[in-house]
Protein backbone atom coordinates (compact mmCIF):
# COMPACT_ATOMS: atom_id res chain seq x y z
CA UNK A 1 0.00 0.00 0.00
CA UNK A 2 1.50 3.42 -1.04
CA UNK A 3 0.86 6.51 1.07
CA UNK A 4 -2.04 7.78 -1.46
CA UNK A 5 -3.64 4.91 -1.15
CA UNK A 6 -3.03 4.84 2.61
CA UNK A 7 -4.06 8.07 2.89
CA UNK A 8 -7.24 7.92 0.62
CA UNK A 9 -8.37 4.94 2.45
CA UNK A 10 -8.13 6.54 6.09
CA UNK A 11 -9.97 9.74 5.14
CA UNK A 12 -12.68 7.57 4.14
CA UNK A 13 -11.97 5.34 7.09
CA UNK A 14 -12.79 8.51 9.07
CA UNK A 15 -15.39 9.94 7.44
CA UNK A 16 -17.05 7.01 7.87
CA UNK A 17 -16.33 6.59 11.58
CA UNK A 18 -17.59 10.10 12.24
CA UNK A 19 -20.71 9.65 10.20
CA UNK A 20 -21.20 6.55 11.97
CA UNK A 21 -20.95 8.10 15.22
CA UNK A 22 -23.23 10.72 14.46
CA UNK A 23 -25.97 8.74 13.03
CA UNK A 24 -25.71 6.51 16.17
CA UNK A 25 -26.36 9.74 18.28
CA UNK A 26 -29.46 10.34 16.19
CA UNK A 27 -30.51 6.94 16.75
CA UNK A 28 -30.15 7.16 20.27
CA UNK A 29 -31.96 10.78 20.79
CA UNK A 30 -34.64 9.54 18.22
CA UNK A 31 -35.11 6.29 20.31
CA UNK A 32 -36.00 8.59 23.45
CA UNK A 33 -38.58 10.45 21.23
CA UNK A 34 -42.02 8.57 22.13
CA UNK A 35 -44.02 7.26 19.24
CA UNK A 36 -46.84 6.80 21.38
CA UNK A 37 -48.16 9.04 24.10
CA UNK A 38 -50.34 6.73 26.54
CA UNK A 39 -51.85 9.99 27.78
CA UNK A 40 -55.41 11.30 27.60
CA UNK A 41 -57.07 12.35 24.69
CA UNK A 42 -56.86 15.84 23.47
CA UNK A 43 -59.99 15.89 22.28
CA UNK A 44 -62.60 14.27 24.17
CA UNK A 45 -66.67 14.37 25.11
CA UNK A 46 -67.44 16.37 28.45
CA UNK A 47 -71.34 15.35 28.56
CA UNK A 48 -74.65 16.60 27.97
CA UNK A 49 -75.68 20.46 27.67
CA UNK A 50 -78.13 19.98 30.28
CA UNK A 51 -75.34 18.65 33.03
CA UNK A 52 -73.86 22.13 32.99
CA UNK A 53 -75.50 24.74 35.30
CA UNK A 54 -75.79 28.63 34.42
CA UNK A 55 -73.20 30.89 36.60
CA UNK A 56 -70.08 29.81 37.89
CA UNK A 57 -67.94 27.39 35.90
CA UNK A 58 -67.41 23.78 35.91
CA UNK A 59 -64.10 22.70 36.73
CA UNK A 60 -63.29 19.18 35.25
CA UNK A 61 -60.78 18.22 37.20
CA UNK A 62 -58.98 15.20 34.78
CA UNK A 63 -59.22 17.07 31.56
CA UNK A 64 -57.90 20.35 33.25
CA UNK A 65 -60.41 22.77 32.05
CA UNK A 66 -63.39 25.19 33.13
CA UNK A 67 -66.82 24.93 31.28
CA UNK A 68 -68.67 28.49 31.39
CA UNK A 69 -72.14 28.58 30.34
CA UNK A 70 -74.00 31.80 29.99
CA UNK A 71 -77.55 32.77 29.12
CA UNK A 72 -78.71 33.63 25.74
CA UNK A 73 -74.72 33.25 24.87
CA UNK A 74 -73.75 30.20 25.06
CA UNK A 75 -70.64 27.73 26.23
CA UNK A 76 -67.34 28.41 26.26
CA UNK A 77 -64.02 26.58 27.39
CA UNK A 78 -61.35 27.71 29.63
CA UNK A 79 -57.72 26.03 30.30
CA UNK A 80 -57.17 25.60 33.83
CA UNK A 81 -53.38 25.21 32.85
CA UNK A 82 -51.62 28.42 33.75
CA UNK A 83 -49.60 29.92 31.16
CA UNK A 84 -46.52 30.41 33.12
CA UNK A 85 -45.34 27.27 34.46
CA UNK A 86 -48.33 24.88 34.40
CA UNK A 87 -49.95 24.77 37.87
CA UNK A 88 -53.71 24.43 38.05
CA UNK A 89 -55.34 27.86 38.13
CA UNK A 90 -58.86 28.19 40.30
CA UNK A 91 -61.58 30.49 39.06
CA UNK A 92 -62.65 32.32 42.22
CA UNK A 93 -66.84 33.40 42.04
CA UNK A 94 -65.52 36.05 45.00
CA UNK A 95 -63.82 38.43 42.77
CA UNK A 96 -64.41 36.88 39.02
CA UNK A 97 -61.01 35.87 38.72
CA UNK A 98 -58.77 32.94 38.00
CA UNK A 99 -55.87 32.40 40.64
CA UNK A 100 -52.67 30.55 40.50
CA UNK A 101 -51.41 28.92 43.42
CA UNK A 102 -48.01 28.60 42.44
CA UNK A 103 -46.62 32.13 41.32
CA UNK A 104 -49.63 34.41 41.82
CA UNK A 105 -50.59 34.78 38.69
CA UNK A 106 -54.09 36.42 38.36
CA UNK A 107 -56.80 35.85 34.87
CA UNK A 108 -59.69 38.07 34.70
CA UNK A 109 -62.76 36.05 33.48
CA UNK A 110 -62.24 36.69 29.18
CA UNK A 111 -58.60 34.71 30.67
CA UNK A 112 -56.87 37.80 30.26
CA UNK A 113 -53.17 38.62 32.37
CA UNK A 114 -54.44 41.20 35.26
CA UNK A 115 -51.10 40.42 37.18
CA UNK A 116 -48.37 38.28 37.95
CA UNK A 117 -45.43 37.03 35.64
CA UNK A 118 -47.82 34.38 33.65
CA UNK A 119 -46.69 35.67 29.94
CA UNK A 120 -49.86 35.15 27.83
CA UNK A 121 -53.68 34.84 28.58
CA UNK A 122 -55.07 31.61 29.45
CA UNK A 123 -56.53 29.88 26.87
CA UNK A 124 -59.73 28.94 25.44
CA UNK A 125 -60.73 25.54 23.58
CA UNK A 126 -63.14 25.17 20.59
CA UNK A 127 -66.53 23.22 21.97
CA UNK A 128 -68.60 21.50 19.59
CA UNK A 129 -72.25 19.63 19.57
CA UNK A 130 -71.66 15.87 18.91
CA UNK A 131 -74.77 14.00 16.81
CA UNK A 132 -75.81 12.39 19.98
CA UNK A 133 -75.96 15.85 21.57
CA UNK A 134 -72.93 16.05 23.67
CA UNK A 135 -70.03 18.61 24.19
CA UNK A 136 -66.85 17.75 22.32
CA UNK A 137 -63.66 19.67 23.65
CA UNK A 138 -60.69 19.63 21.38
CA UNK A 139 -57.39 20.96 23.54
CA UNK A 140 -56.25 20.83 19.56
CA UNK A 141 -57.91 23.72 18.50
CA UNK A 142 -57.43 26.95 20.54
CA UNK A 143 -60.57 30.50 19.68
CA UNK A 144 -60.10 33.77 21.07
CA UNK A 145 -62.11 34.29 24.42
CA UNK A 146 -65.28 35.49 22.38
CA UNK A 147 -65.87 32.46 21.07
CA UNK A 148 -69.23 30.66 22.11
CA UNK A 149 -71.66 27.87 21.47
CA UNK A 150 -75.27 27.99 21.33
CA UNK A 151 -76.93 24.96 21.97
CA UNK B 1 -1.46 -23.01 61.23
CA UNK B 2 1.20 -22.38 58.55
CA UNK B 3 -1.38 -22.32 56.07
CA UNK B 4 -3.18 -19.26 57.78
CA UNK B 5 -0.42 -17.33 57.47
CA UNK B 6 0.31 -18.78 53.58
CA UNK B 7 -2.97 -17.65 53.45
CA UNK B 8 -3.03 -14.58 55.22
CA UNK B 9 0.17 -12.93 53.28
CA UNK B 10 -1.30 -14.45 49.96
CA UNK B 11 -3.69 -11.73 50.69
CA UNK B 12 -1.50 -8.78 52.60
CA UNK B 13 1.56 -8.97 50.57
CA UNK B 14 3.70 -5.79 52.49
CA UNK B 15 5.73 -5.71 55.55
CA UNK B 16 4.32 -5.09 58.76
CA UNK B 17 3.16 -1.49 59.78
CA UNK B 18 5.06 -1.38 62.26
CA UNK B 19 8.35 -0.24 59.66
CA UNK B 20 8.44 2.68 57.42
CA UNK B 21 8.33 0.26 54.17
CA UNK B 22 5.17 -1.49 55.54
CA UNK B 23 3.23 1.68 56.18
CA UNK B 24 4.82 3.27 52.58
CA UNK B 25 3.38 -0.35 50.86
CA UNK B 26 0.34 -0.30 52.48
CA UNK B 27 -0.85 2.53 50.40
CA UNK B 28 0.36 1.42 47.02
CA UNK B 29 0.22 -2.20 47.29
CA UNK B 30 -3.63 -1.50 48.03
CA UNK B 31 -6.29 -0.76 45.03
CA UNK B 32 -8.50 0.71 46.87
CA UNK B 33 -5.56 3.24 48.80
CA UNK B 34 -3.34 3.76 46.42
CA UNK B 35 -4.92 6.87 45.00
CA UNK B 36 -3.69 8.30 48.31
CA UNK B 37 0.30 9.82 48.58
CA UNK B 38 2.31 7.45 51.07
CA UNK B 39 3.03 10.59 53.20
CA UNK B 40 0.60 13.24 53.58
CA UNK B 41 2.02 17.21 54.67
CA UNK B 42 0.60 18.07 58.54
CA UNK B 43 -0.37 21.45 57.88
CA UNK B 44 -2.51 19.72 54.80
CA UNK B 45 -4.25 17.60 56.92
CA UNK B 46 -5.58 20.86 59.57
CA UNK B 47 -8.95 20.85 60.10
CA UNK B 48 -9.40 24.11 59.31
CA UNK B 49 -7.86 24.30 56.11
CA UNK B 50 -10.50 22.72 54.07
CA UNK B 51 -13.40 21.06 56.90
CA UNK B 52 -13.25 17.99 55.32
CA UNK B 53 -15.68 19.10 53.23
CA UNK B 54 -15.04 16.91 50.20
CA UNK B 55 -14.39 13.58 52.03
CA UNK B 56 -17.98 14.45 54.06
CA UNK B 57 -19.69 14.73 50.63
CA UNK B 58 -17.94 11.84 49.12
CA UNK B 59 -19.05 9.91 52.26
CA UNK B 60 -22.64 11.20 51.95
CA UNK B 61 -22.73 10.05 47.95
CA UNK B 62 -21.33 6.69 49.44
CA UNK B 63 -24.80 6.88 52.25
CA UNK B 64 -26.77 7.18 49.13
CA UNK B 65 -25.80 4.61 46.59
CA UNK B 66 -26.15 2.48 49.80
CA UNK B 67 -29.54 3.54 51.64
CA UNK B 68 -30.61 4.04 47.83
CA UNK B 69 -30.38 0.34 46.81
CA UNK B 70 -31.73 -0.86 49.18
CA UNK B 71 -34.69 1.44 48.56
CA UNK B 72 -34.94 0.16 45.21
CA UNK B 73 -36.11 -2.93 46.75
CA UNK B 74 -39.47 -1.92 47.60
CA UNK B 75 -40.05 0.82 44.74
CA UNK B 76 -41.91 0.21 41.61
CA UNK B 77 -41.79 3.16 38.80
CA UNK B 78 -45.02 2.89 37.85
CA UNK B 79 -48.10 5.23 39.00
CA UNK B 80 -49.53 4.94 41.39
CA UNK B 81 -47.68 1.93 42.64
CA UNK B 82 -45.07 3.80 43.36
CA UNK B 83 -47.24 6.06 46.20
CA UNK B 84 -48.32 2.83 47.18
CA UNK B 85 -44.68 1.10 47.45
CA UNK B 86 -44.01 4.59 49.41
CA UNK B 87 -46.72 4.08 52.49
CA UNK B 88 -44.91 0.46 52.66
CA UNK B 89 -42.10 1.82 53.13
CA UNK B 90 -43.15 4.21 55.38
CA UNK B 91 -45.31 1.90 57.39
CA UNK B 92 -44.56 -1.78 56.80
CA UNK B 93 -41.00 -2.49 55.81
CA UNK B 94 -38.36 -3.33 58.77
CA UNK B 95 -36.40 -0.07 58.97
CA UNK B 96 -38.01 1.69 56.09
CA UNK B 97 -38.83 4.71 56.85
CA UNK B 98 -35.62 5.29 58.78
CA UNK B 99 -33.43 4.45 55.34
CA UNK B 100 -35.63 6.42 53.44
CA UNK B 101 -34.78 9.09 55.76
CA UNK B 102 -31.29 9.21 55.46
CA UNK B 103 -31.58 8.93 52.07
CA UNK B 104 -33.65 12.17 52.33
CA UNK B 105 -31.21 13.79 54.56
CA UNK B 106 -27.97 12.68 53.21
CA UNK B 107 -29.34 14.32 49.86
CA UNK B 108 -29.90 17.21 51.45
CA UNK B 109 -26.88 17.17 53.51
CA UNK B 110 -24.72 16.66 49.66
CA UNK B 111 -25.82 19.35 48.43
CA UNK B 112 -24.99 21.54 51.02
CA UNK B 113 -21.64 19.96 51.32
CA UNK B 114 -21.04 20.28 47.68
CA UNK B 115 -21.67 23.75 47.38
CA UNK B 116 -19.64 24.67 50.78
CA UNK B 117 -16.51 22.51 49.36
CA UNK B 118 -16.92 24.79 46.65
CA UNK B 119 -16.70 27.93 48.49
CA UNK B 120 -13.97 26.42 50.08
CA UNK B 121 -11.77 25.92 47.48
CA UNK B 122 -12.71 29.60 46.05
CA UNK B 123 -11.89 31.34 48.98
CA UNK B 124 -8.35 29.47 49.09
CA UNK B 125 -7.86 30.57 45.30
CA UNK B 126 -7.19 26.27 45.01
CA UNK B 127 -8.57 26.64 41.49
CA UNK B 128 -5.44 28.21 40.28
CA UNK B 129 -3.06 26.81 38.10
CA UNK B 130 -2.67 24.04 37.49
CA UNK B 131 -5.90 23.04 39.16
CA UNK B 132 -8.47 24.93 36.66
CA UNK B 133 -9.75 22.04 34.94
CA UNK B 134 -10.28 20.51 38.14
CA UNK B 135 -12.66 23.10 38.82
CA UNK B 136 -14.71 22.31 36.30
CA UNK B 137 -15.24 18.83 37.12
CA UNK B 138 -16.05 19.81 40.43
CA UNK B 139 -18.87 22.52 38.95
CA UNK B 140 -20.19 19.26 36.68
CA UNK B 141 -20.31 17.37 39.99
CA UNK B 142 -22.47 20.31 41.93
CA UNK B 143 -24.58 20.20 38.93
CA UNK B 144 -24.65 16.81 38.87
CA UNK B 145 -25.93 16.26 42.44
CA UNK B 146 -28.51 18.74 41.63
CA UNK B 147 -29.58 16.82 39.18
CA UNK B 148 -29.82 13.92 41.00
CA UNK B 149 -31.48 15.60 43.32
CA UNK B 150 -34.38 16.76 41.35
CA UNK B 151 -34.57 13.19 39.45
CA UNK B 152 -35.56 11.66 43.29
CA UNK B 153 -37.82 14.43 44.01
CA UNK B 154 -40.55 13.09 41.31
CA UNK B 155 -40.30 9.10 42.62
CA UNK B 156 -42.37 9.24 45.72
CA UNK B 157 -45.05 10.23 43.43
CA UNK B 158 -46.90 11.98 46.30
CA UNK B 159 -48.24 16.18 45.63
CA UNK B 160 -45.15 17.82 46.64
CA UNK B 161 -43.27 15.57 43.80
CA UNK B 162 -45.53 15.99 41.22
CA UNK B 163 -45.69 19.89 41.39
CA UNK B 164 -42.34 20.37 42.33
CA UNK B 165 -41.83 18.71 38.95
CA UNK B 166 -44.43 20.43 37.09
CA UNK B 167 -43.16 23.70 37.89
CA UNK B 168 -39.23 22.65 37.54
CA UNK B 169 -39.34 21.31 33.98
CA UNK B 170 -41.90 24.03 32.76
CA UNK B 171 -39.47 26.12 33.85
CA UNK B 172 -37.17 24.51 31.18
CA UNK B 173 -39.25 25.16 28.19
CA UNK B 174 -38.76 28.62 28.40
CA UNK B 175 -35.34 27.92 27.12
CA UNK B 176 -35.95 29.65 23.42
CA UNK B 177 -36.38 27.28 20.61
CA UNK B 178 -35.17 23.74 22.00
CA UNK B 179 -37.06 24.10 25.48
CA UNK B 180 -40.61 22.91 24.67
CA UNK B 181 -38.97 19.65 22.38
CA UNK B 182 -36.47 19.23 25.57
CA UNK B 183 -38.96 18.83 28.21
CA UNK B 184 -40.93 16.76 25.89
CA UNK B 185 -37.60 14.74 25.81
CA UNK B 186 -37.30 14.78 28.97
CA UNK B 187 -40.73 13.91 30.18
CA UNK B 188 -41.41 11.43 27.45
CA UNK B 189 -45.20 13.26 27.13
CA UNK B 190 -46.83 16.71 27.57
CA UNK B 191 -47.33 16.43 31.07
CA UNK B 192 -45.77 14.52 34.12
CA UNK B 193 -46.58 11.03 33.69
CA UNK B 194 -46.04 7.52 33.89
CA UNK B 195 -43.41 7.80 31.60
CA UNK B 196 -41.75 10.54 32.92
CA UNK B 197 -41.62 8.42 36.13
CA UNK B 198 -40.00 5.85 34.85
CA UNK B 199 -37.67 8.21 32.74
CA UNK B 200 -36.97 10.24 35.55
CA UNK B 201 -35.88 6.97 37.60
CA UNK B 202 -33.36 5.43 34.91
CA UNK B 203 -31.72 9.33 35.42
CA UNK B 204 -31.52 8.74 39.06
CA UNK B 205 -30.58 4.99 39.53
CA UNK B 206 -28.25 4.62 37.04
CA UNK B 207 -27.02 6.95 34.02
CA UNK B 208 -26.75 10.30 36.59
CA UNK B 209 -24.62 8.00 39.71
CA UNK B 210 -22.60 6.74 36.92
CA UNK B 211 -21.51 10.06 35.80
CA UNK B 212 -21.33 10.98 39.13
CA UNK B 213 -18.93 7.76 39.88
CA UNK B 214 -17.13 8.70 36.72
CA UNK B 215 -16.27 12.68 37.39
CA UNK B 216 -15.44 11.71 40.75
CA UNK B 217 -12.73 9.42 40.02
CA UNK B 218 -11.09 12.38 37.40
CA UNK B 219 -11.83 14.57 40.01
CA UNK B 220 -9.65 12.37 43.07
CA UNK B 221 -7.18 11.91 40.43
CA UNK B 222 -6.61 15.23 39.70
CA UNK B 223 -6.13 16.29 43.12
CA UNK B 224 -3.31 13.27 43.55
CA UNK B 225 -1.88 14.40 40.55
CA UNK B 226 -1.66 17.89 41.07
CA UNK B 227 0.21 17.39 44.42
CA UNK B 228 -2.39 16.91 46.77
CA UNK B 229 -4.28 19.39 48.54
CA UNK B 230 -3.33 22.91 47.85
CA UNK B 231 -1.13 25.08 50.37
CA UNK B 232 -3.35 26.23 52.97
CA UNK B 233 -3.20 29.69 52.39
CA UNK B 234 -1.76 30.98 55.68
CA UNK B 235 1.32 28.97 54.60
CA UNK B 236 1.87 31.15 51.59
CA UNK B 237 4.79 33.66 51.52
CA UNK B 238 4.72 36.40 49.72
CA UNK B 239 6.72 36.04 46.60
CA UNK B 240 10.59 36.14 46.82
CA UNK B 241 11.85 38.23 43.46
CA UNK B 242 12.74 35.15 41.03
CA UNK B 243 16.55 33.77 41.72
CA UNK B 244 18.64 33.01 38.73
CA UNK B 245 20.69 30.70 37.96
CA UNK B 246 23.72 30.69 34.58
CA UNK B 247 24.28 27.36 33.26
CA UNK B 248 26.91 26.67 31.26
CA UNK B 249 29.16 29.39 31.76
CA UNK B 250 32.97 29.81 31.95
CA UNK B 251 34.32 33.22 32.74
CA UNK B 252 35.41 33.71 28.87
CA UNK B 253 32.44 32.94 27.33
CA UNK B 254 29.07 34.55 27.16
CA UNK B 255 26.19 32.10 28.84
CA UNK B 256 24.41 29.63 27.40
CA UNK B 257 21.31 30.33 29.00
CA UNK B 258 19.68 32.28 32.45
CA UNK B 259 17.04 30.31 33.79
CA UNK B 260 15.48 30.62 37.31
CA UNK B 261 16.85 28.74 40.25
CA UNK B 262 14.25 25.90 41.02
CA UNK B 263 13.70 23.76 44.10
CA UNK B 264 11.26 21.42 42.48
CA UNK B 265 10.77 17.89 43.72
CA UNK B 266 10.53 15.89 40.24
CA UNK B 267 9.30 12.40 40.41
CA UNK B 268 11.85 9.48 39.10
CA UNK B 269 9.85 9.59 35.83
CA UNK B 270 12.54 12.28 34.42
CA UNK B 271 13.66 10.29 31.42
CA UNK B 272 10.24 9.30 30.36
CA UNK B 273 8.33 12.44 31.62
CA UNK B 274 9.72 15.97 30.39
CA UNK B 275 9.34 19.72 31.64
CA UNK B 276 8.90 20.95 34.62
CA UNK B 277 6.00 18.95 36.86
CA UNK B 278 3.48 21.28 37.62
CA UNK B 279 2.65 21.16 41.04
CA UNK B 280 3.43 23.50 44.13
CA UNK B 281 7.13 23.70 44.77
CA UNK B 282 8.11 21.82 48.17
CA UNK B 283 10.85 23.35 50.06
CA UNK B 284 13.19 20.53 51.84
CA UNK B 285 11.86 21.57 55.23
CA UNK B 286 8.36 20.93 54.18
CA UNK B 287 9.25 17.58 53.38
CA UNK B 288 10.07 16.87 56.72
CA UNK B 289 6.87 18.55 57.85
CA UNK B 290 5.45 14.75 56.44
CA UNK B 291 3.69 11.95 57.81
CA UNK B 292 2.92 8.82 56.71
CA UNK B 293 -1.06 8.46 55.54
CA UNK B 294 -1.11 5.31 57.57
CA UNK B 295 -2.28 5.95 60.12
CA UNK B 296 -2.43 9.97 60.30
CA UNK B 297 -4.86 10.33 57.56
CA UNK B 298 -6.31 7.47 57.28
CA UNK B 299 -7.40 7.86 61.17
CA UNK B 300 -9.09 11.43 60.30
CA UNK B 301 -11.00 10.03 57.16
CA UNK B 302 -12.17 7.11 59.31
CA UNK B 303 -13.28 9.77 61.71
CA UNK B 304 -14.80 11.73 59.31
CA UNK B 305 -16.49 8.64 57.85
CA UNK B 306 -18.20 7.77 61.54
CA UNK B 307 -19.21 11.47 62.27
CA UNK B 308 -20.87 11.24 58.61
CA UNK B 309 -22.51 8.05 59.06
CA UNK B 310 -23.72 8.95 62.35
CA UNK B 311 -24.89 12.42 61.99
CA UNK B 312 -27.11 11.10 59.30
CA UNK B 313 -28.53 8.08 61.65
CA UNK B 314 -29.28 10.74 64.53
CA UNK B 315 -31.01 12.81 62.33
CA UNK B 316 -33.05 10.24 60.93
CA UNK B 317 -34.23 9.17 64.02
CA UNK B 318 -35.78 11.96 64.89
CA UNK B 319 -36.78 13.73 61.62
CA UNK B 320 -38.95 11.57 58.86
CA UNK B 321 -38.91 12.79 55.25
CA UNK B 322 -42.22 13.91 54.53
CA UNK B 323 -44.88 12.47 52.73
CA UNK B 324 -47.21 14.06 50.85
CA UNK B 325 -50.95 12.75 49.45
CA UNK B 326 -50.79 10.83 46.34
CA UNK B 327 -50.02 13.21 43.76
CA UNK B 328 -53.52 14.95 41.94
CA UNK B 329 -52.91 16.38 38.87
CA UNK B 330 -55.96 18.38 39.06
CA UNK B 331 -55.39 19.90 42.21
CA UNK B 332 -51.95 22.59 42.52
CA UNK B 333 -51.15 22.68 46.15
CA UNK B 334 -51.04 26.65 47.80
CA UNK B 335 -48.27 27.43 47.32
CA UNK B 336 -46.71 24.57 45.73
CA UNK B 337 -43.05 25.16 46.07
CA UNK B 338 -39.90 23.47 44.93
CA UNK B 339 -37.20 21.50 46.93
CA UNK B 340 -35.29 24.40 48.81
CA UNK B 341 -32.00 24.53 47.04
CA UNK B 342 -34.37 25.61 43.60
CA UNK B 343 -36.57 28.07 45.73
CA UNK B 344 -34.43 30.55 44.82
CA UNK B 345 -34.90 29.79 41.62
CA UNK B 346 -38.36 29.59 41.72
CA UNK B 347 -37.85 33.03 43.42
CA UNK B 348 -36.53 34.57 40.29
CA UNK B 349 -39.19 32.73 38.22
CA UNK B 350 -41.75 34.30 39.69
CA UNK B 351 -40.46 37.36 38.33
CA UNK B 352 -39.84 36.54 35.03
CA UNK B 353 -40.10 32.60 33.54
CA UNK B 354 -37.49 33.33 30.92
CA UNK B 355 -35.11 36.21 32.26
CA UNK B 356 -34.87 33.86 36.03
CA UNK B 357 -35.47 30.35 35.09
CA UNK B 358 -33.67 30.24 31.94
CA UNK B 359 -31.11 33.14 31.30
CA UNK B 360 -29.66 34.31 35.03
CA UNK B 361 -28.80 30.32 36.06
CA UNK B 362 -27.51 29.76 32.72
CA UNK B 363 -25.18 32.96 33.29
CA UNK B 364 -24.60 31.64 36.71
CA UNK B 365 -23.28 28.17 35.74
CA UNK B 366 -21.33 29.86 32.64
CA UNK B 367 -19.26 31.85 35.64
CA UNK B 368 -18.70 29.58 37.83
CA UNK B 369 -17.12 27.29 35.05
CA UNK B 370 -15.43 30.54 33.43
CA UNK B 371 -13.26 31.35 36.76
CA UNK B 372 -10.49 29.51 36.64
CA UNK B 373 -9.95 30.57 33.00
CA UNK B 374 -11.59 34.29 33.98
CA UNK B 375 -9.57 35.21 36.62
CA UNK B 376 -5.80 35.77 35.92
CA UNK B 377 -4.31 36.98 39.13
CA UNK B 378 -1.89 34.49 39.98
CA UNK B 379 -1.84 34.79 43.42
CA UNK B 380 -3.49 32.68 46.13
CA UNK B 381 -3.63 35.23 49.28
CA UNK B 382 -6.40 36.89 50.23
CA UNK B 383 -5.16 40.02 50.16
CA UNK B 384 -4.16 40.04 46.05
CA UNK B 385 -7.82 39.02 45.64
CA UNK B 386 -10.21 41.34 47.18
CA UNK B 387 -12.06 41.48 43.72
CA UNK B 388 -12.79 37.96 43.21
CA UNK B 389 -13.58 37.36 46.85
CA UNK B 390 -16.24 40.44 46.87
CA UNK B 391 -17.88 39.21 43.28
CA UNK B 392 -17.91 35.33 44.71
CA UNK B 393 -19.04 36.24 48.18
CA UNK B 394 -21.95 38.58 46.27
CA UNK B 395 -22.97 35.73 44.22
CA UNK B 396 -23.11 33.46 47.67
CA UNK B 397 -25.04 36.06 49.12
CA UNK B 398 -27.36 36.69 46.23
CA UNK B 399 -27.89 33.16 46.13
CA UNK B 400 -28.59 32.34 50.01
CA UNK B 401 -30.93 35.26 50.33
CA UNK B 402 -33.32 34.58 47.36
CA UNK B 403 -33.27 30.67 48.62
CA UNK B 404 -34.30 31.91 52.18
CA UNK B 405 -37.45 34.29 50.59
CA UNK B 406 -38.51 31.40 48.29
CA UNK B 407 -38.39 29.27 51.86
CA UNK B 408 -39.75 31.28 54.85
CA UNK B 409 -41.34 34.51 53.22
CA UNK B 410 -43.47 33.38 50.52
CA UNK B 411 -46.81 31.88 51.45
CA UNK B 412 -49.76 31.27 49.22
CA UNK B 413 -50.43 32.83 45.75
CA UNK B 414 -46.66 33.14 46.31
CA UNK B 415 -47.15 36.12 48.02
CA UNK B 416 -44.36 37.85 50.66
CA UNK B 417 -45.97 36.67 53.74
CA UNK B 418 -43.27 37.09 57.17
CA UNK B 419 -42.00 33.51 58.44
CA UNK B 420 -44.14 34.35 61.66
CA UNK B 421 -47.91 34.50 60.37
CA UNK B 422 -49.83 31.38 59.52
CA UNK B 423 -51.50 32.03 56.31
CA UNK B 424 -54.66 29.44 55.57
CA UNK B 425 -55.39 29.97 51.98
CA UNK B 426 -56.96 32.57 49.82
CA UNK B 427 -60.55 32.66 49.73
CA UNK B 428 -62.71 29.58 48.53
Amino acid sequence: MNRRKFLSWGTAGMVALCSGVVVSLGAVIRFLVPDVFYEPPQSFKIGNPADFPYGPPTFLADEKIYVFRERDKGFSVASAVCTHLGCTVKFFTSDNRFHCPCHGSVFNENGSVEHGPAPRALNWFEVTETRDGQLRVDKNKTVPPNYRLMV
Amino acid sequence: MNLIREIWQSIVRRDPLSTDKGKSELVFHNVWLHIHPAKVKKENMRFKHTFYLGFITFFLFLILVTTGIALMFYYRPYPPQSYQDMKDLQFVVFLGPFLRSMHRWAAHGMVICVFLHMCRVFYTGSYKKPRQFNWVVGIMLLLLTLGLSFTGYLLPWDQLAYWAITVGTNIGSYAPIVGGKLRELLLGGHTVGEAALIRFYVLHVAILPSLVILLTIVHFWRVRKDGGLSKPVWKLKPRAPEQLVTIGATPQVAPMQTIPASKDKTYGLMEVVTGKPNFEIITPEEEEDAVFSYPYAFFREAITLMVTVTSVMAISLFFHAPLEEMANPAKTPNPAKAPWYFLGLQELVSHSALLGGVVAPALMVIALLAIPYFDRNPSRRPSDRKWAIGLFTAFVVVNLVLIIIGTFFRGPGWAFVPPWVHVVAGPE
